[in-house]
């Protein structure tokens, strides 16, 4: 309560509200004061659909004419009704310019600070360098005027984003930019954080991912879902099934509209200050992960996409993906889909010294684990008597441990790797179930940040599952002790040249 | 006490030099109560039946009740022993289950914070439930039953370890 009238921002904020060159000079600023108009458009048109709504099943039930004789609303007429929902907007547009009147943020040396709220007040500080992660995102409207809104990722509890609801695209970039220097320890004089030089590394084509689409799990079920109810209606001689199979239909079309909407126009490029992600047809995104803010790493491939050997990349990056399946699957994807070559290189990116003792070279033994099987390249796979627990996978499953990481092969029909760094490794420990116990096997768990990956060896034989756990312990201190700062361009403090150098392996 | 590899080979549940803590027996107390004296009660319902209606076989339908009670008393004692916990240099080792065993090595460097819980019947008793919280959500680490001095004095150890230690994600 106290906040918003004691801080200086009164006085500063009408002076310069969205001047460009201001991201750092610690003041308060006001978002775009288009955000109101942005936000409640969303709210209103909710509000106009669902009014629509009511009155049209009304309308075709026909229990009630059109307006003239009974209103929208049972039991009003229509004056109070038009009155009552233009209230209704009313009050959403008034407490949306509020909201955008309390909304305040400012940029420190070494923090991101954010103030809002109508009823209660929030002040939110953020400190740059435990960022982990800045998002520049466009929903459709915002990005028909123009705007964006910033999502500072730093990792926390529950919900520890810091979103800047609008700014312009060019001002949430040069926000983005200074944010991301700053975490990574890099001092500059010019007004402007320099953007960092970008190398294009990929992109998805359309083409590809409508065939990742056409042969995933969903189109599969349609497919089937489909013949079913062609055979169906045929014999019966009627459209009952149709209709009981509608919302399924629906589901299914919806799913994978979201999926071709999310990855369309994927593109990755590598530059200094993290992986630049791309992607989005309606809602636009640009993802920046930092180096050294990977927490995990996984391959999978699905059998259908053995054929054209493609491969999808997820990652757990601490702070993406909480709040639900849809934002996990547009926040935690490095590469929707491509080839093994594309596939390597994005992994090859993000963890750069994926070390490998002398005789094997890590891409034997990456692509050992992306399509092998059995113990070859350093692999220690299951026992024999894993067979009775998981009697096709028993033979690939298993793991390898290399300088920098672990890196862990699983699945026989539906194939994926992960990639833990050691030094990102948060604990460790092994299960064993009653019949593993029989068996003589037990599951070894690597716990790492939340996020689509949970990296997990099973059915180990006890001694090998031992031994991982007492070296992984051993293994993730001593990475840790010897991890890099978190201001990780400081060691290259003469030019931005640091980590990219061998990006393009 | 820790050197590497002293873990190396054999059992996973039973590493070599490792001296493990036992939770408080008092743990086992609470648990029975709770889970023990719902039979019990049920036990009594075809005994007072059987005397209100003088029939005897009714009585003997307490039988069943009791020997899940029995069943249920046994098994809490099993459980209880299977918890172990034991400071280490450099992490915190927790093991327990009896059909699904599980061990968890926590390091204090990854620790994010320590939370010491006790409701109201283990206030009764006396003891206290220890969780370890890391950046990631699987980290199972719990340790119940300590009694309340044990579980202040592991909280304070482990949180300044923790800070000796702390390293960033």
């Amino acid at each position: 309560m106290n906040a918003g009238a004691a801080d200086p921002s009164g006085a500063t904020a009408p002076g310069v509200p969205d001047a460009l060159p201001h991201e750092a000079d610690g003041g308060w600023h006001r978002v775009h004061p288009l955000t109101p108009a942005v936000r409640s458009w969303q709210v209103v048109v909710v509000v106009l659909v669902v009014v629509a709504q009511d009155w049209g099943q009304a309308a075709a039930r026909g229990e009630r004419g059109p307006w003239p004789d009974g209103g929208p609303i049972p039991g009003f007429g229509v004056l109070p009704a038009v009155g009552g929902v233009g209230l209704a907007v009313l009050l959403v547009v008034v407490m949306a310019w509020l909201s955008w009147r309390v909304t305040r943020y400012r940029v420190t040396q070494d923090a991101l600070e954010l103030h809002h709220g109508v009823i209660s007040r929030r002040q939110r500080r953020a400190r740059l360098d435990r960022l982990q992660a800045v998002d520049v995102v466009q929903p459709l409207v915002a990005r028909v005027v123009g705007l964006a809104k910033l999502s500072v990722e730093v990792a926390g509890g529950q919900d520890s984003k810091i979103e800047l609801a609008y700014l312009t695209f060019d001002q949430a970039q040069q926000l983005r930019n200074h944010l991301l220097a700053r975490a990574a320890g890099v001092r500059y004089d010019t007004v402007h954080a320099p953007e960092a030089p970008e190398h294009q590394m990929l992109q998805v084509p359309v083409d590809r991912l409508i065939g990742s689409l056409v042969l995933s799990g969903p189109t599969l079920l349609l497919t089937v879902t489909a013949l079913g109810l062609a055979g169906a209606t045929g014999w019966l001689r009627s459209p009952a099934p149709v209709a009981g199979t509608v919302p399924l239909l629906l589901g299914l079309g919806s799913l994978l509209w979201q999926r071709f909407a999310r990855g369309f126009g994927f593109t990755a490029a590598t530059s200094p200050d993290g992986l630049r992600l791309r992607h989005g047809l309606l809602e636009h995104r640009t993802q920046t992960v930092p180096p050294g803010r990977v927490q995990a790493v996984r391959m999978r491939q699905p059998l259908l996409w053995r054929r054209p050997d493609w491969w999808r990349v997820e990652v757990n990056v601490a702070g993406y993906g909480r709040g639900g399946d849809e934002r996990r699957e547009t926040e935690s994807v490095l590469l929707p889909v491509g080839h093994r070559e594309e596939a390597m290189a994005v992994v090859a990116f993000v963890l750069p010294d994926l070390t490998v003792a002398a005789p094997d070279d890590a891409r034997t033994v990456v692509s050992a684990a992306m399509s092998g099987s059995g113990t070859g390249n350093g692999f220690v796979t299951c026992p024999r008597p894993a067979r009775w627990l998981d009697p096709l996978a028993w033979r690939r499953n298993g793991f390898r441990v290399t300088e920098e990481a672990l890196i862990i092969r699983r699945g026989w029909l539906h194939r994926q790797v992960d990639f833990v760094p050691h030094a990102r490794t948060q604990s460790c420990g092994v299960r064993q179930g009653w019949l593993q116990r029989r068996l003589g096997v037990a599951s070894f768990h690597l716990h790492s940040t939340p996020g689509p990956i949970v990296p997990v060896v099973p059915h180990l034989s006890t001694a090998d599952a031992a031994t991982l756990l007492a070296e992984q312990s051993e293994r993730a201190r001593r990475a840790r002790a010897a991890a890099g700062p978190e201001l990780w361009m400081e060691p290259y403090a003469d030019g931005p040249a640091g980590p990219v150098a061998d990006a393009d392996q | 006490m820790s050197t590497p590899g002293t873990l190396r080979g054999g059992e996973p549940f039973e590493p070599a030099g490792v001296v493990w803590s036992p939770v408080s027996g008092r743990l086992a107390s609470v648990r029975r109560l709770v889970i023990c004296v719902p039979p019990l009660l049920l036990a009594l319902v075809p005994v007072v039946a059987g005397l209100l209606l003088s029939l005897a076989w009714l009585a003997a339908l307490a039988v069943l009740p009791l020997l899940l009670a029995g069943w249920a008393w046994w098994l809490v004692g099993r459980q209880i022993r299977a918890w172990g916990y034991a400071e280490r240099a450099e992490d915190l080792l927790v093991r327990h289950g009896v059909l699904l065993r599980s061990i968890v090595v926590v390091p204090y460097g990854r620790m994010q914070y320590v939370d010491v819980q006790a409701g109201p019947v283990d206030r009764l008793f006396g003891i206290a439930r220890v969780q370890l919280h890391t950046a990631s959500a699987g980290t199972d680490a719990w340790i119940p039953g300590l009694t309340a001095e044990e579980a202040a004095r592991l909280r304070d150890r482990l949180a300044s370890r923790g800070q000796a230690r702390l390293a960033g994600l």
